[in-house]
């Protein structure tokens, strides 16, 4: 039988007698609700040099909650890493993404950059330019469990109210690690080396915990445990919405470029029949006026595939009536560009203009295939043109033809009659050019707003 | 929990607040700061503009401008310069007027014809679909056609024409485009101004392969997209 008994390091916090200076052996363990947080549990008990008392031992029990703070410092690393990437491109430019498990590795894998620019990697995009990043209440939770972790670990009187509740606390970015890889998996189809850091962190930040909480020993904890855990929950949600109520006050709001736009398309007729239809924006959307919209693309772009993703995430692009200009950075059709940055994109944007009403499959196989057909592009035009055909069968003859060519050509032209940057992806809305700076992390933002002020097509 | 114990609580959170906050504050500030005094990204990259090569010397646009004007392609007076024209506008010797086009080899095509015909046979066809299709960033479609010596001067200059209308309605009835009106200008030169030398016969023909003297060179409608922005 234990011989419960007070913290070794007693303080009159520990006592329930006020008045008493000396530590009071108890025979039995205390019922009532405060009394829990004042016994230690799940060291062995050792006999004192006076050999009077038994006293908690410093044991391998206790180096648990500390590797629950290594873990969510991990976490915290991760996070920040993540979200200082994210608060970079608030200022619109383009910066190198933290994507190494090994922070300051030099790892520049796509992944990370897919994931920060998804639609998956900030809340609130509508409302806020770039949105609140989710990396953000991460580092909060982190920051939290690191800090609990590490009160857990100096508390000399540990007891399961403390360790259930870090274990319910690391469950958190567990569930949230699990979501957002099962969304990695599905939705973006790779993986950013940050955001498995995180995961990782969460798991052994769970585990550790999990261990903490077995190795404390079953107390009555009675109704004093819920109390506690709402105040500490309450802690936690404290630091989190601190950290977003911080942000939100901090984040730059000043935008000249969303309220004015890049420009104006001033020669909007398509004289020349080259601008094809986006299938998905002609579908009806119940109750919901269309605004005409130009996307400029290259269809071996993977900028523009990314834009056409972020629009389709969005919801979006559904009020918008769109239009494609094919403007293929490859200099075999585009004396604009001297090298090819996409070969095999004239020969593709060709396909597109030969059969009108396939344009769009021709697209979504295009971006679905990018790597390969560019790879087609680079080093086998022939074969490029061969997997077209075969794969759309109502383009056969007209590829590679003097008129595909003319086409092609005109939608040049199209962009030279309008003074258009030589860049794609593009977006024009109601005839407004939305800045490059607004076209990733702030495209909900700004498009919401510009929907709002043009004219819808009835 | 007494208040020292509480007090021990706070402290880590405290710092797992603190040491957030104010990395978060200083990134966002270092990203209002660039915000502020970053130009514009779209201001990097260039605009989309007709193309203009390295050959296109002040000379030689003044001489194509001129062409253009007085040929009825950049007014509505008319289509195409004859030979009088030609030699009042250009202001130039025929070796002159040959030398402009020396650095466009590679744009040029020769569309060669039978002597005193003005048809164009299948390689002729596809030799002009190919020239127009090969526009890139061009303005201006040149056809200069001639007739080789044989035969009366005027027989000759109504030669030229019917071979450089001959392109012309090809490209009209193939491509079907209203830019053609405005954008093809053509000069027919006949016997008198300026003959090609039989070294033009390396150059791009329709009938490659074949046996080419200064006759047979002649008999022909030189077509280039000329690559300057005018």
């Amino acid at each position: 039988m234990f011989l419960w008994e007070r913290a070794c390091r007693p303080t009159s916090e520990t006592m329930h007698d006020p008045g008493s200076q000396l530590p009071l052996p108890l025979k039995d363990p205390p019922q009532g609700p405060g009394d829990v947080a004042d016994y230690q549990v799940d060291a062995p008990k050792q006999r004192t040099p006076t050999g009077s008392h038994e006293v908690p031992a410093r044991s391998g029990g206790r180096i648990w909650p500390w590797l629950v703070v290594v873990a969510a410092l991990l976490g915290c690393v991760y996070s920040a890493l993540s979200t200082h990437s994210f608060i970079m491109r608030l200022d619109g430019q383009t910066h190198a993404v933290a994507c190494a498990i090994l922070p300051g590795d030099a790892d520049q894998s796509t992944g990370c950059v897919t994931a920060l620019l998804s639609p998956y990697s900030s809340v609130f995009r509508t409302s806020m330019w770039g949105g609140i990043p989710i990396s953000l209440p991460s580092f909060g939770v982190f920051a939290f469990i690191a800090a609990f972790a590490a009160w857990v670990g100096l508390k000399k009187d540990r007891m399961r109210v403390d360790t259930g509740f870090l274990l319910l606390a690391t469950l958190l970015p567990v569930g949230a690690s699990a979501f957002f890889a099962y969304i990695s998996a599905t939705r973006l189809g790779e993986f950013c080396s940050t955001c498995v850091g995180i995961y990782i962190a969460s798991g052994l930040g769970f585990i550790f915990a999990l261990i903490a909480h077995i190795r404390t020993q079953r107390t009555p904890d009675g109704v004093g445990r819920w109390g506690r855990w709402f105040l500490w929950f309450f802690e936690g949600a404290a630091i989190v919405g601190t950290l977003v109520l911080l942000y939100i006050m901090l984040a730059p709001s000043d935008r000249e470029s969303v309220a004015r736009g890049c420009g104006e398309l001033v020669k909007r007729e398509d004289e020349a029949k080259i601008l094809l239809k986006k299938r998905d924006s002609t579908e009806a959307v119940a109750g919901a006026a269309k605004v005409p919209a130009l996307v400029v693309v290259d269809p071996l772009c993977p900028s523009c595939k990314g834009l056409d993703e972020r629009l389709l995430a969005s919801g979006l692009g559904a009020r918008l009536d769109i239009d494609l200009l094919l403007f293929p950075l490859d200099s075999k059709c585009n004396w604009m560009v001297k090298s090819s940055p996409h070969p095999g994109a004239c020969l593709v944007s060709e396909a597109m203009l030969c059969a009108p009403e396939s344009a769009h499959r021709v697209l979504e196989y295009a971006y679905a295939n990018q790597e390969r057909l560019l790879e087609l592009g680079k080093t086998n035009e022939s074969a490029l043109k061969a997997d077209l055909e075969q794969k759309f069968p109502d383009v056969k003859g007209c590829v590679g033809s003097a008129a595909a060519k003319a086409k092609v050509n005109k939608s040049l032209r199209f962009a030279v009659a309008n003074a258009m940057p030589v860049m794609t992806p593009q977006l024009f809305v109601a005839g407004s050019r939305i800045c490059d700076e607004d076209t990733d992390l702030g495209l909900e933002f700004t498009l919401t707003r510009m929907l709002d002020r043009s004219s819808p097509v009835q | 929990m007494g208040a020292m114990s509480y007090v021990s609580h706070l402290v880590p959170l405290a710092l797992a607040l603190a040491v957030p906050a104010v990395m978060v504050s200083g990134w966002l500030s270092d990203a209002e700061a660039r915000l502020a005094v970053e130009e514009p990204r779209q201001s990097k990259a260039i605009t989309a503009t007709v193309a203009e090569e390295g050959y296109c010397t002040a000379d030689l646009k003044r001489i194509v401008r001129r062409i253009a004007g007085a040929c009825g392609l950049l007014g509505e007076q008319g289509r195409g310069c004859r030979p009088a024209d030609a030699t009042k506008v250009v202001s130039l010797q025929g070796e002159e007027f040959n030398a402009l086009f020396l650095p466009l080899q590679d744009r040029v095509r020769i569309i060669q014809y039978d002597m005193g015909k003005s048809e164009l046979d299948e390689g002729a066809l596809r030799a002009v679909e190919e020239a127009w299709a090969d526009r890139g960033g061009a303005s201006f479609f040149f056809v200069v056609s001639r007739a080789s010596p044989e035969g009366s001067t005027d027989k000759n200059r109504e030669l030229s024409e019917a071979r450089a209308k001959a392109v012309l309605d090809h490209l009209m009835k193939r491509f079907n485009d209203p830019d053609i009106e405005r954008q093809v200008g053509l000069l027919w030169l006949g016997e008198e101004f300026a003959q090609l030398d039989d070294k033009f016969c390396d150059w791009k023909r329709s009938r490659t392969g074949e046996k080419c003297d200064a006759n047979e060179i002649n008999r022909s409608a030189f077509i280039a997209w000329i690559d300057c922005a005018i």
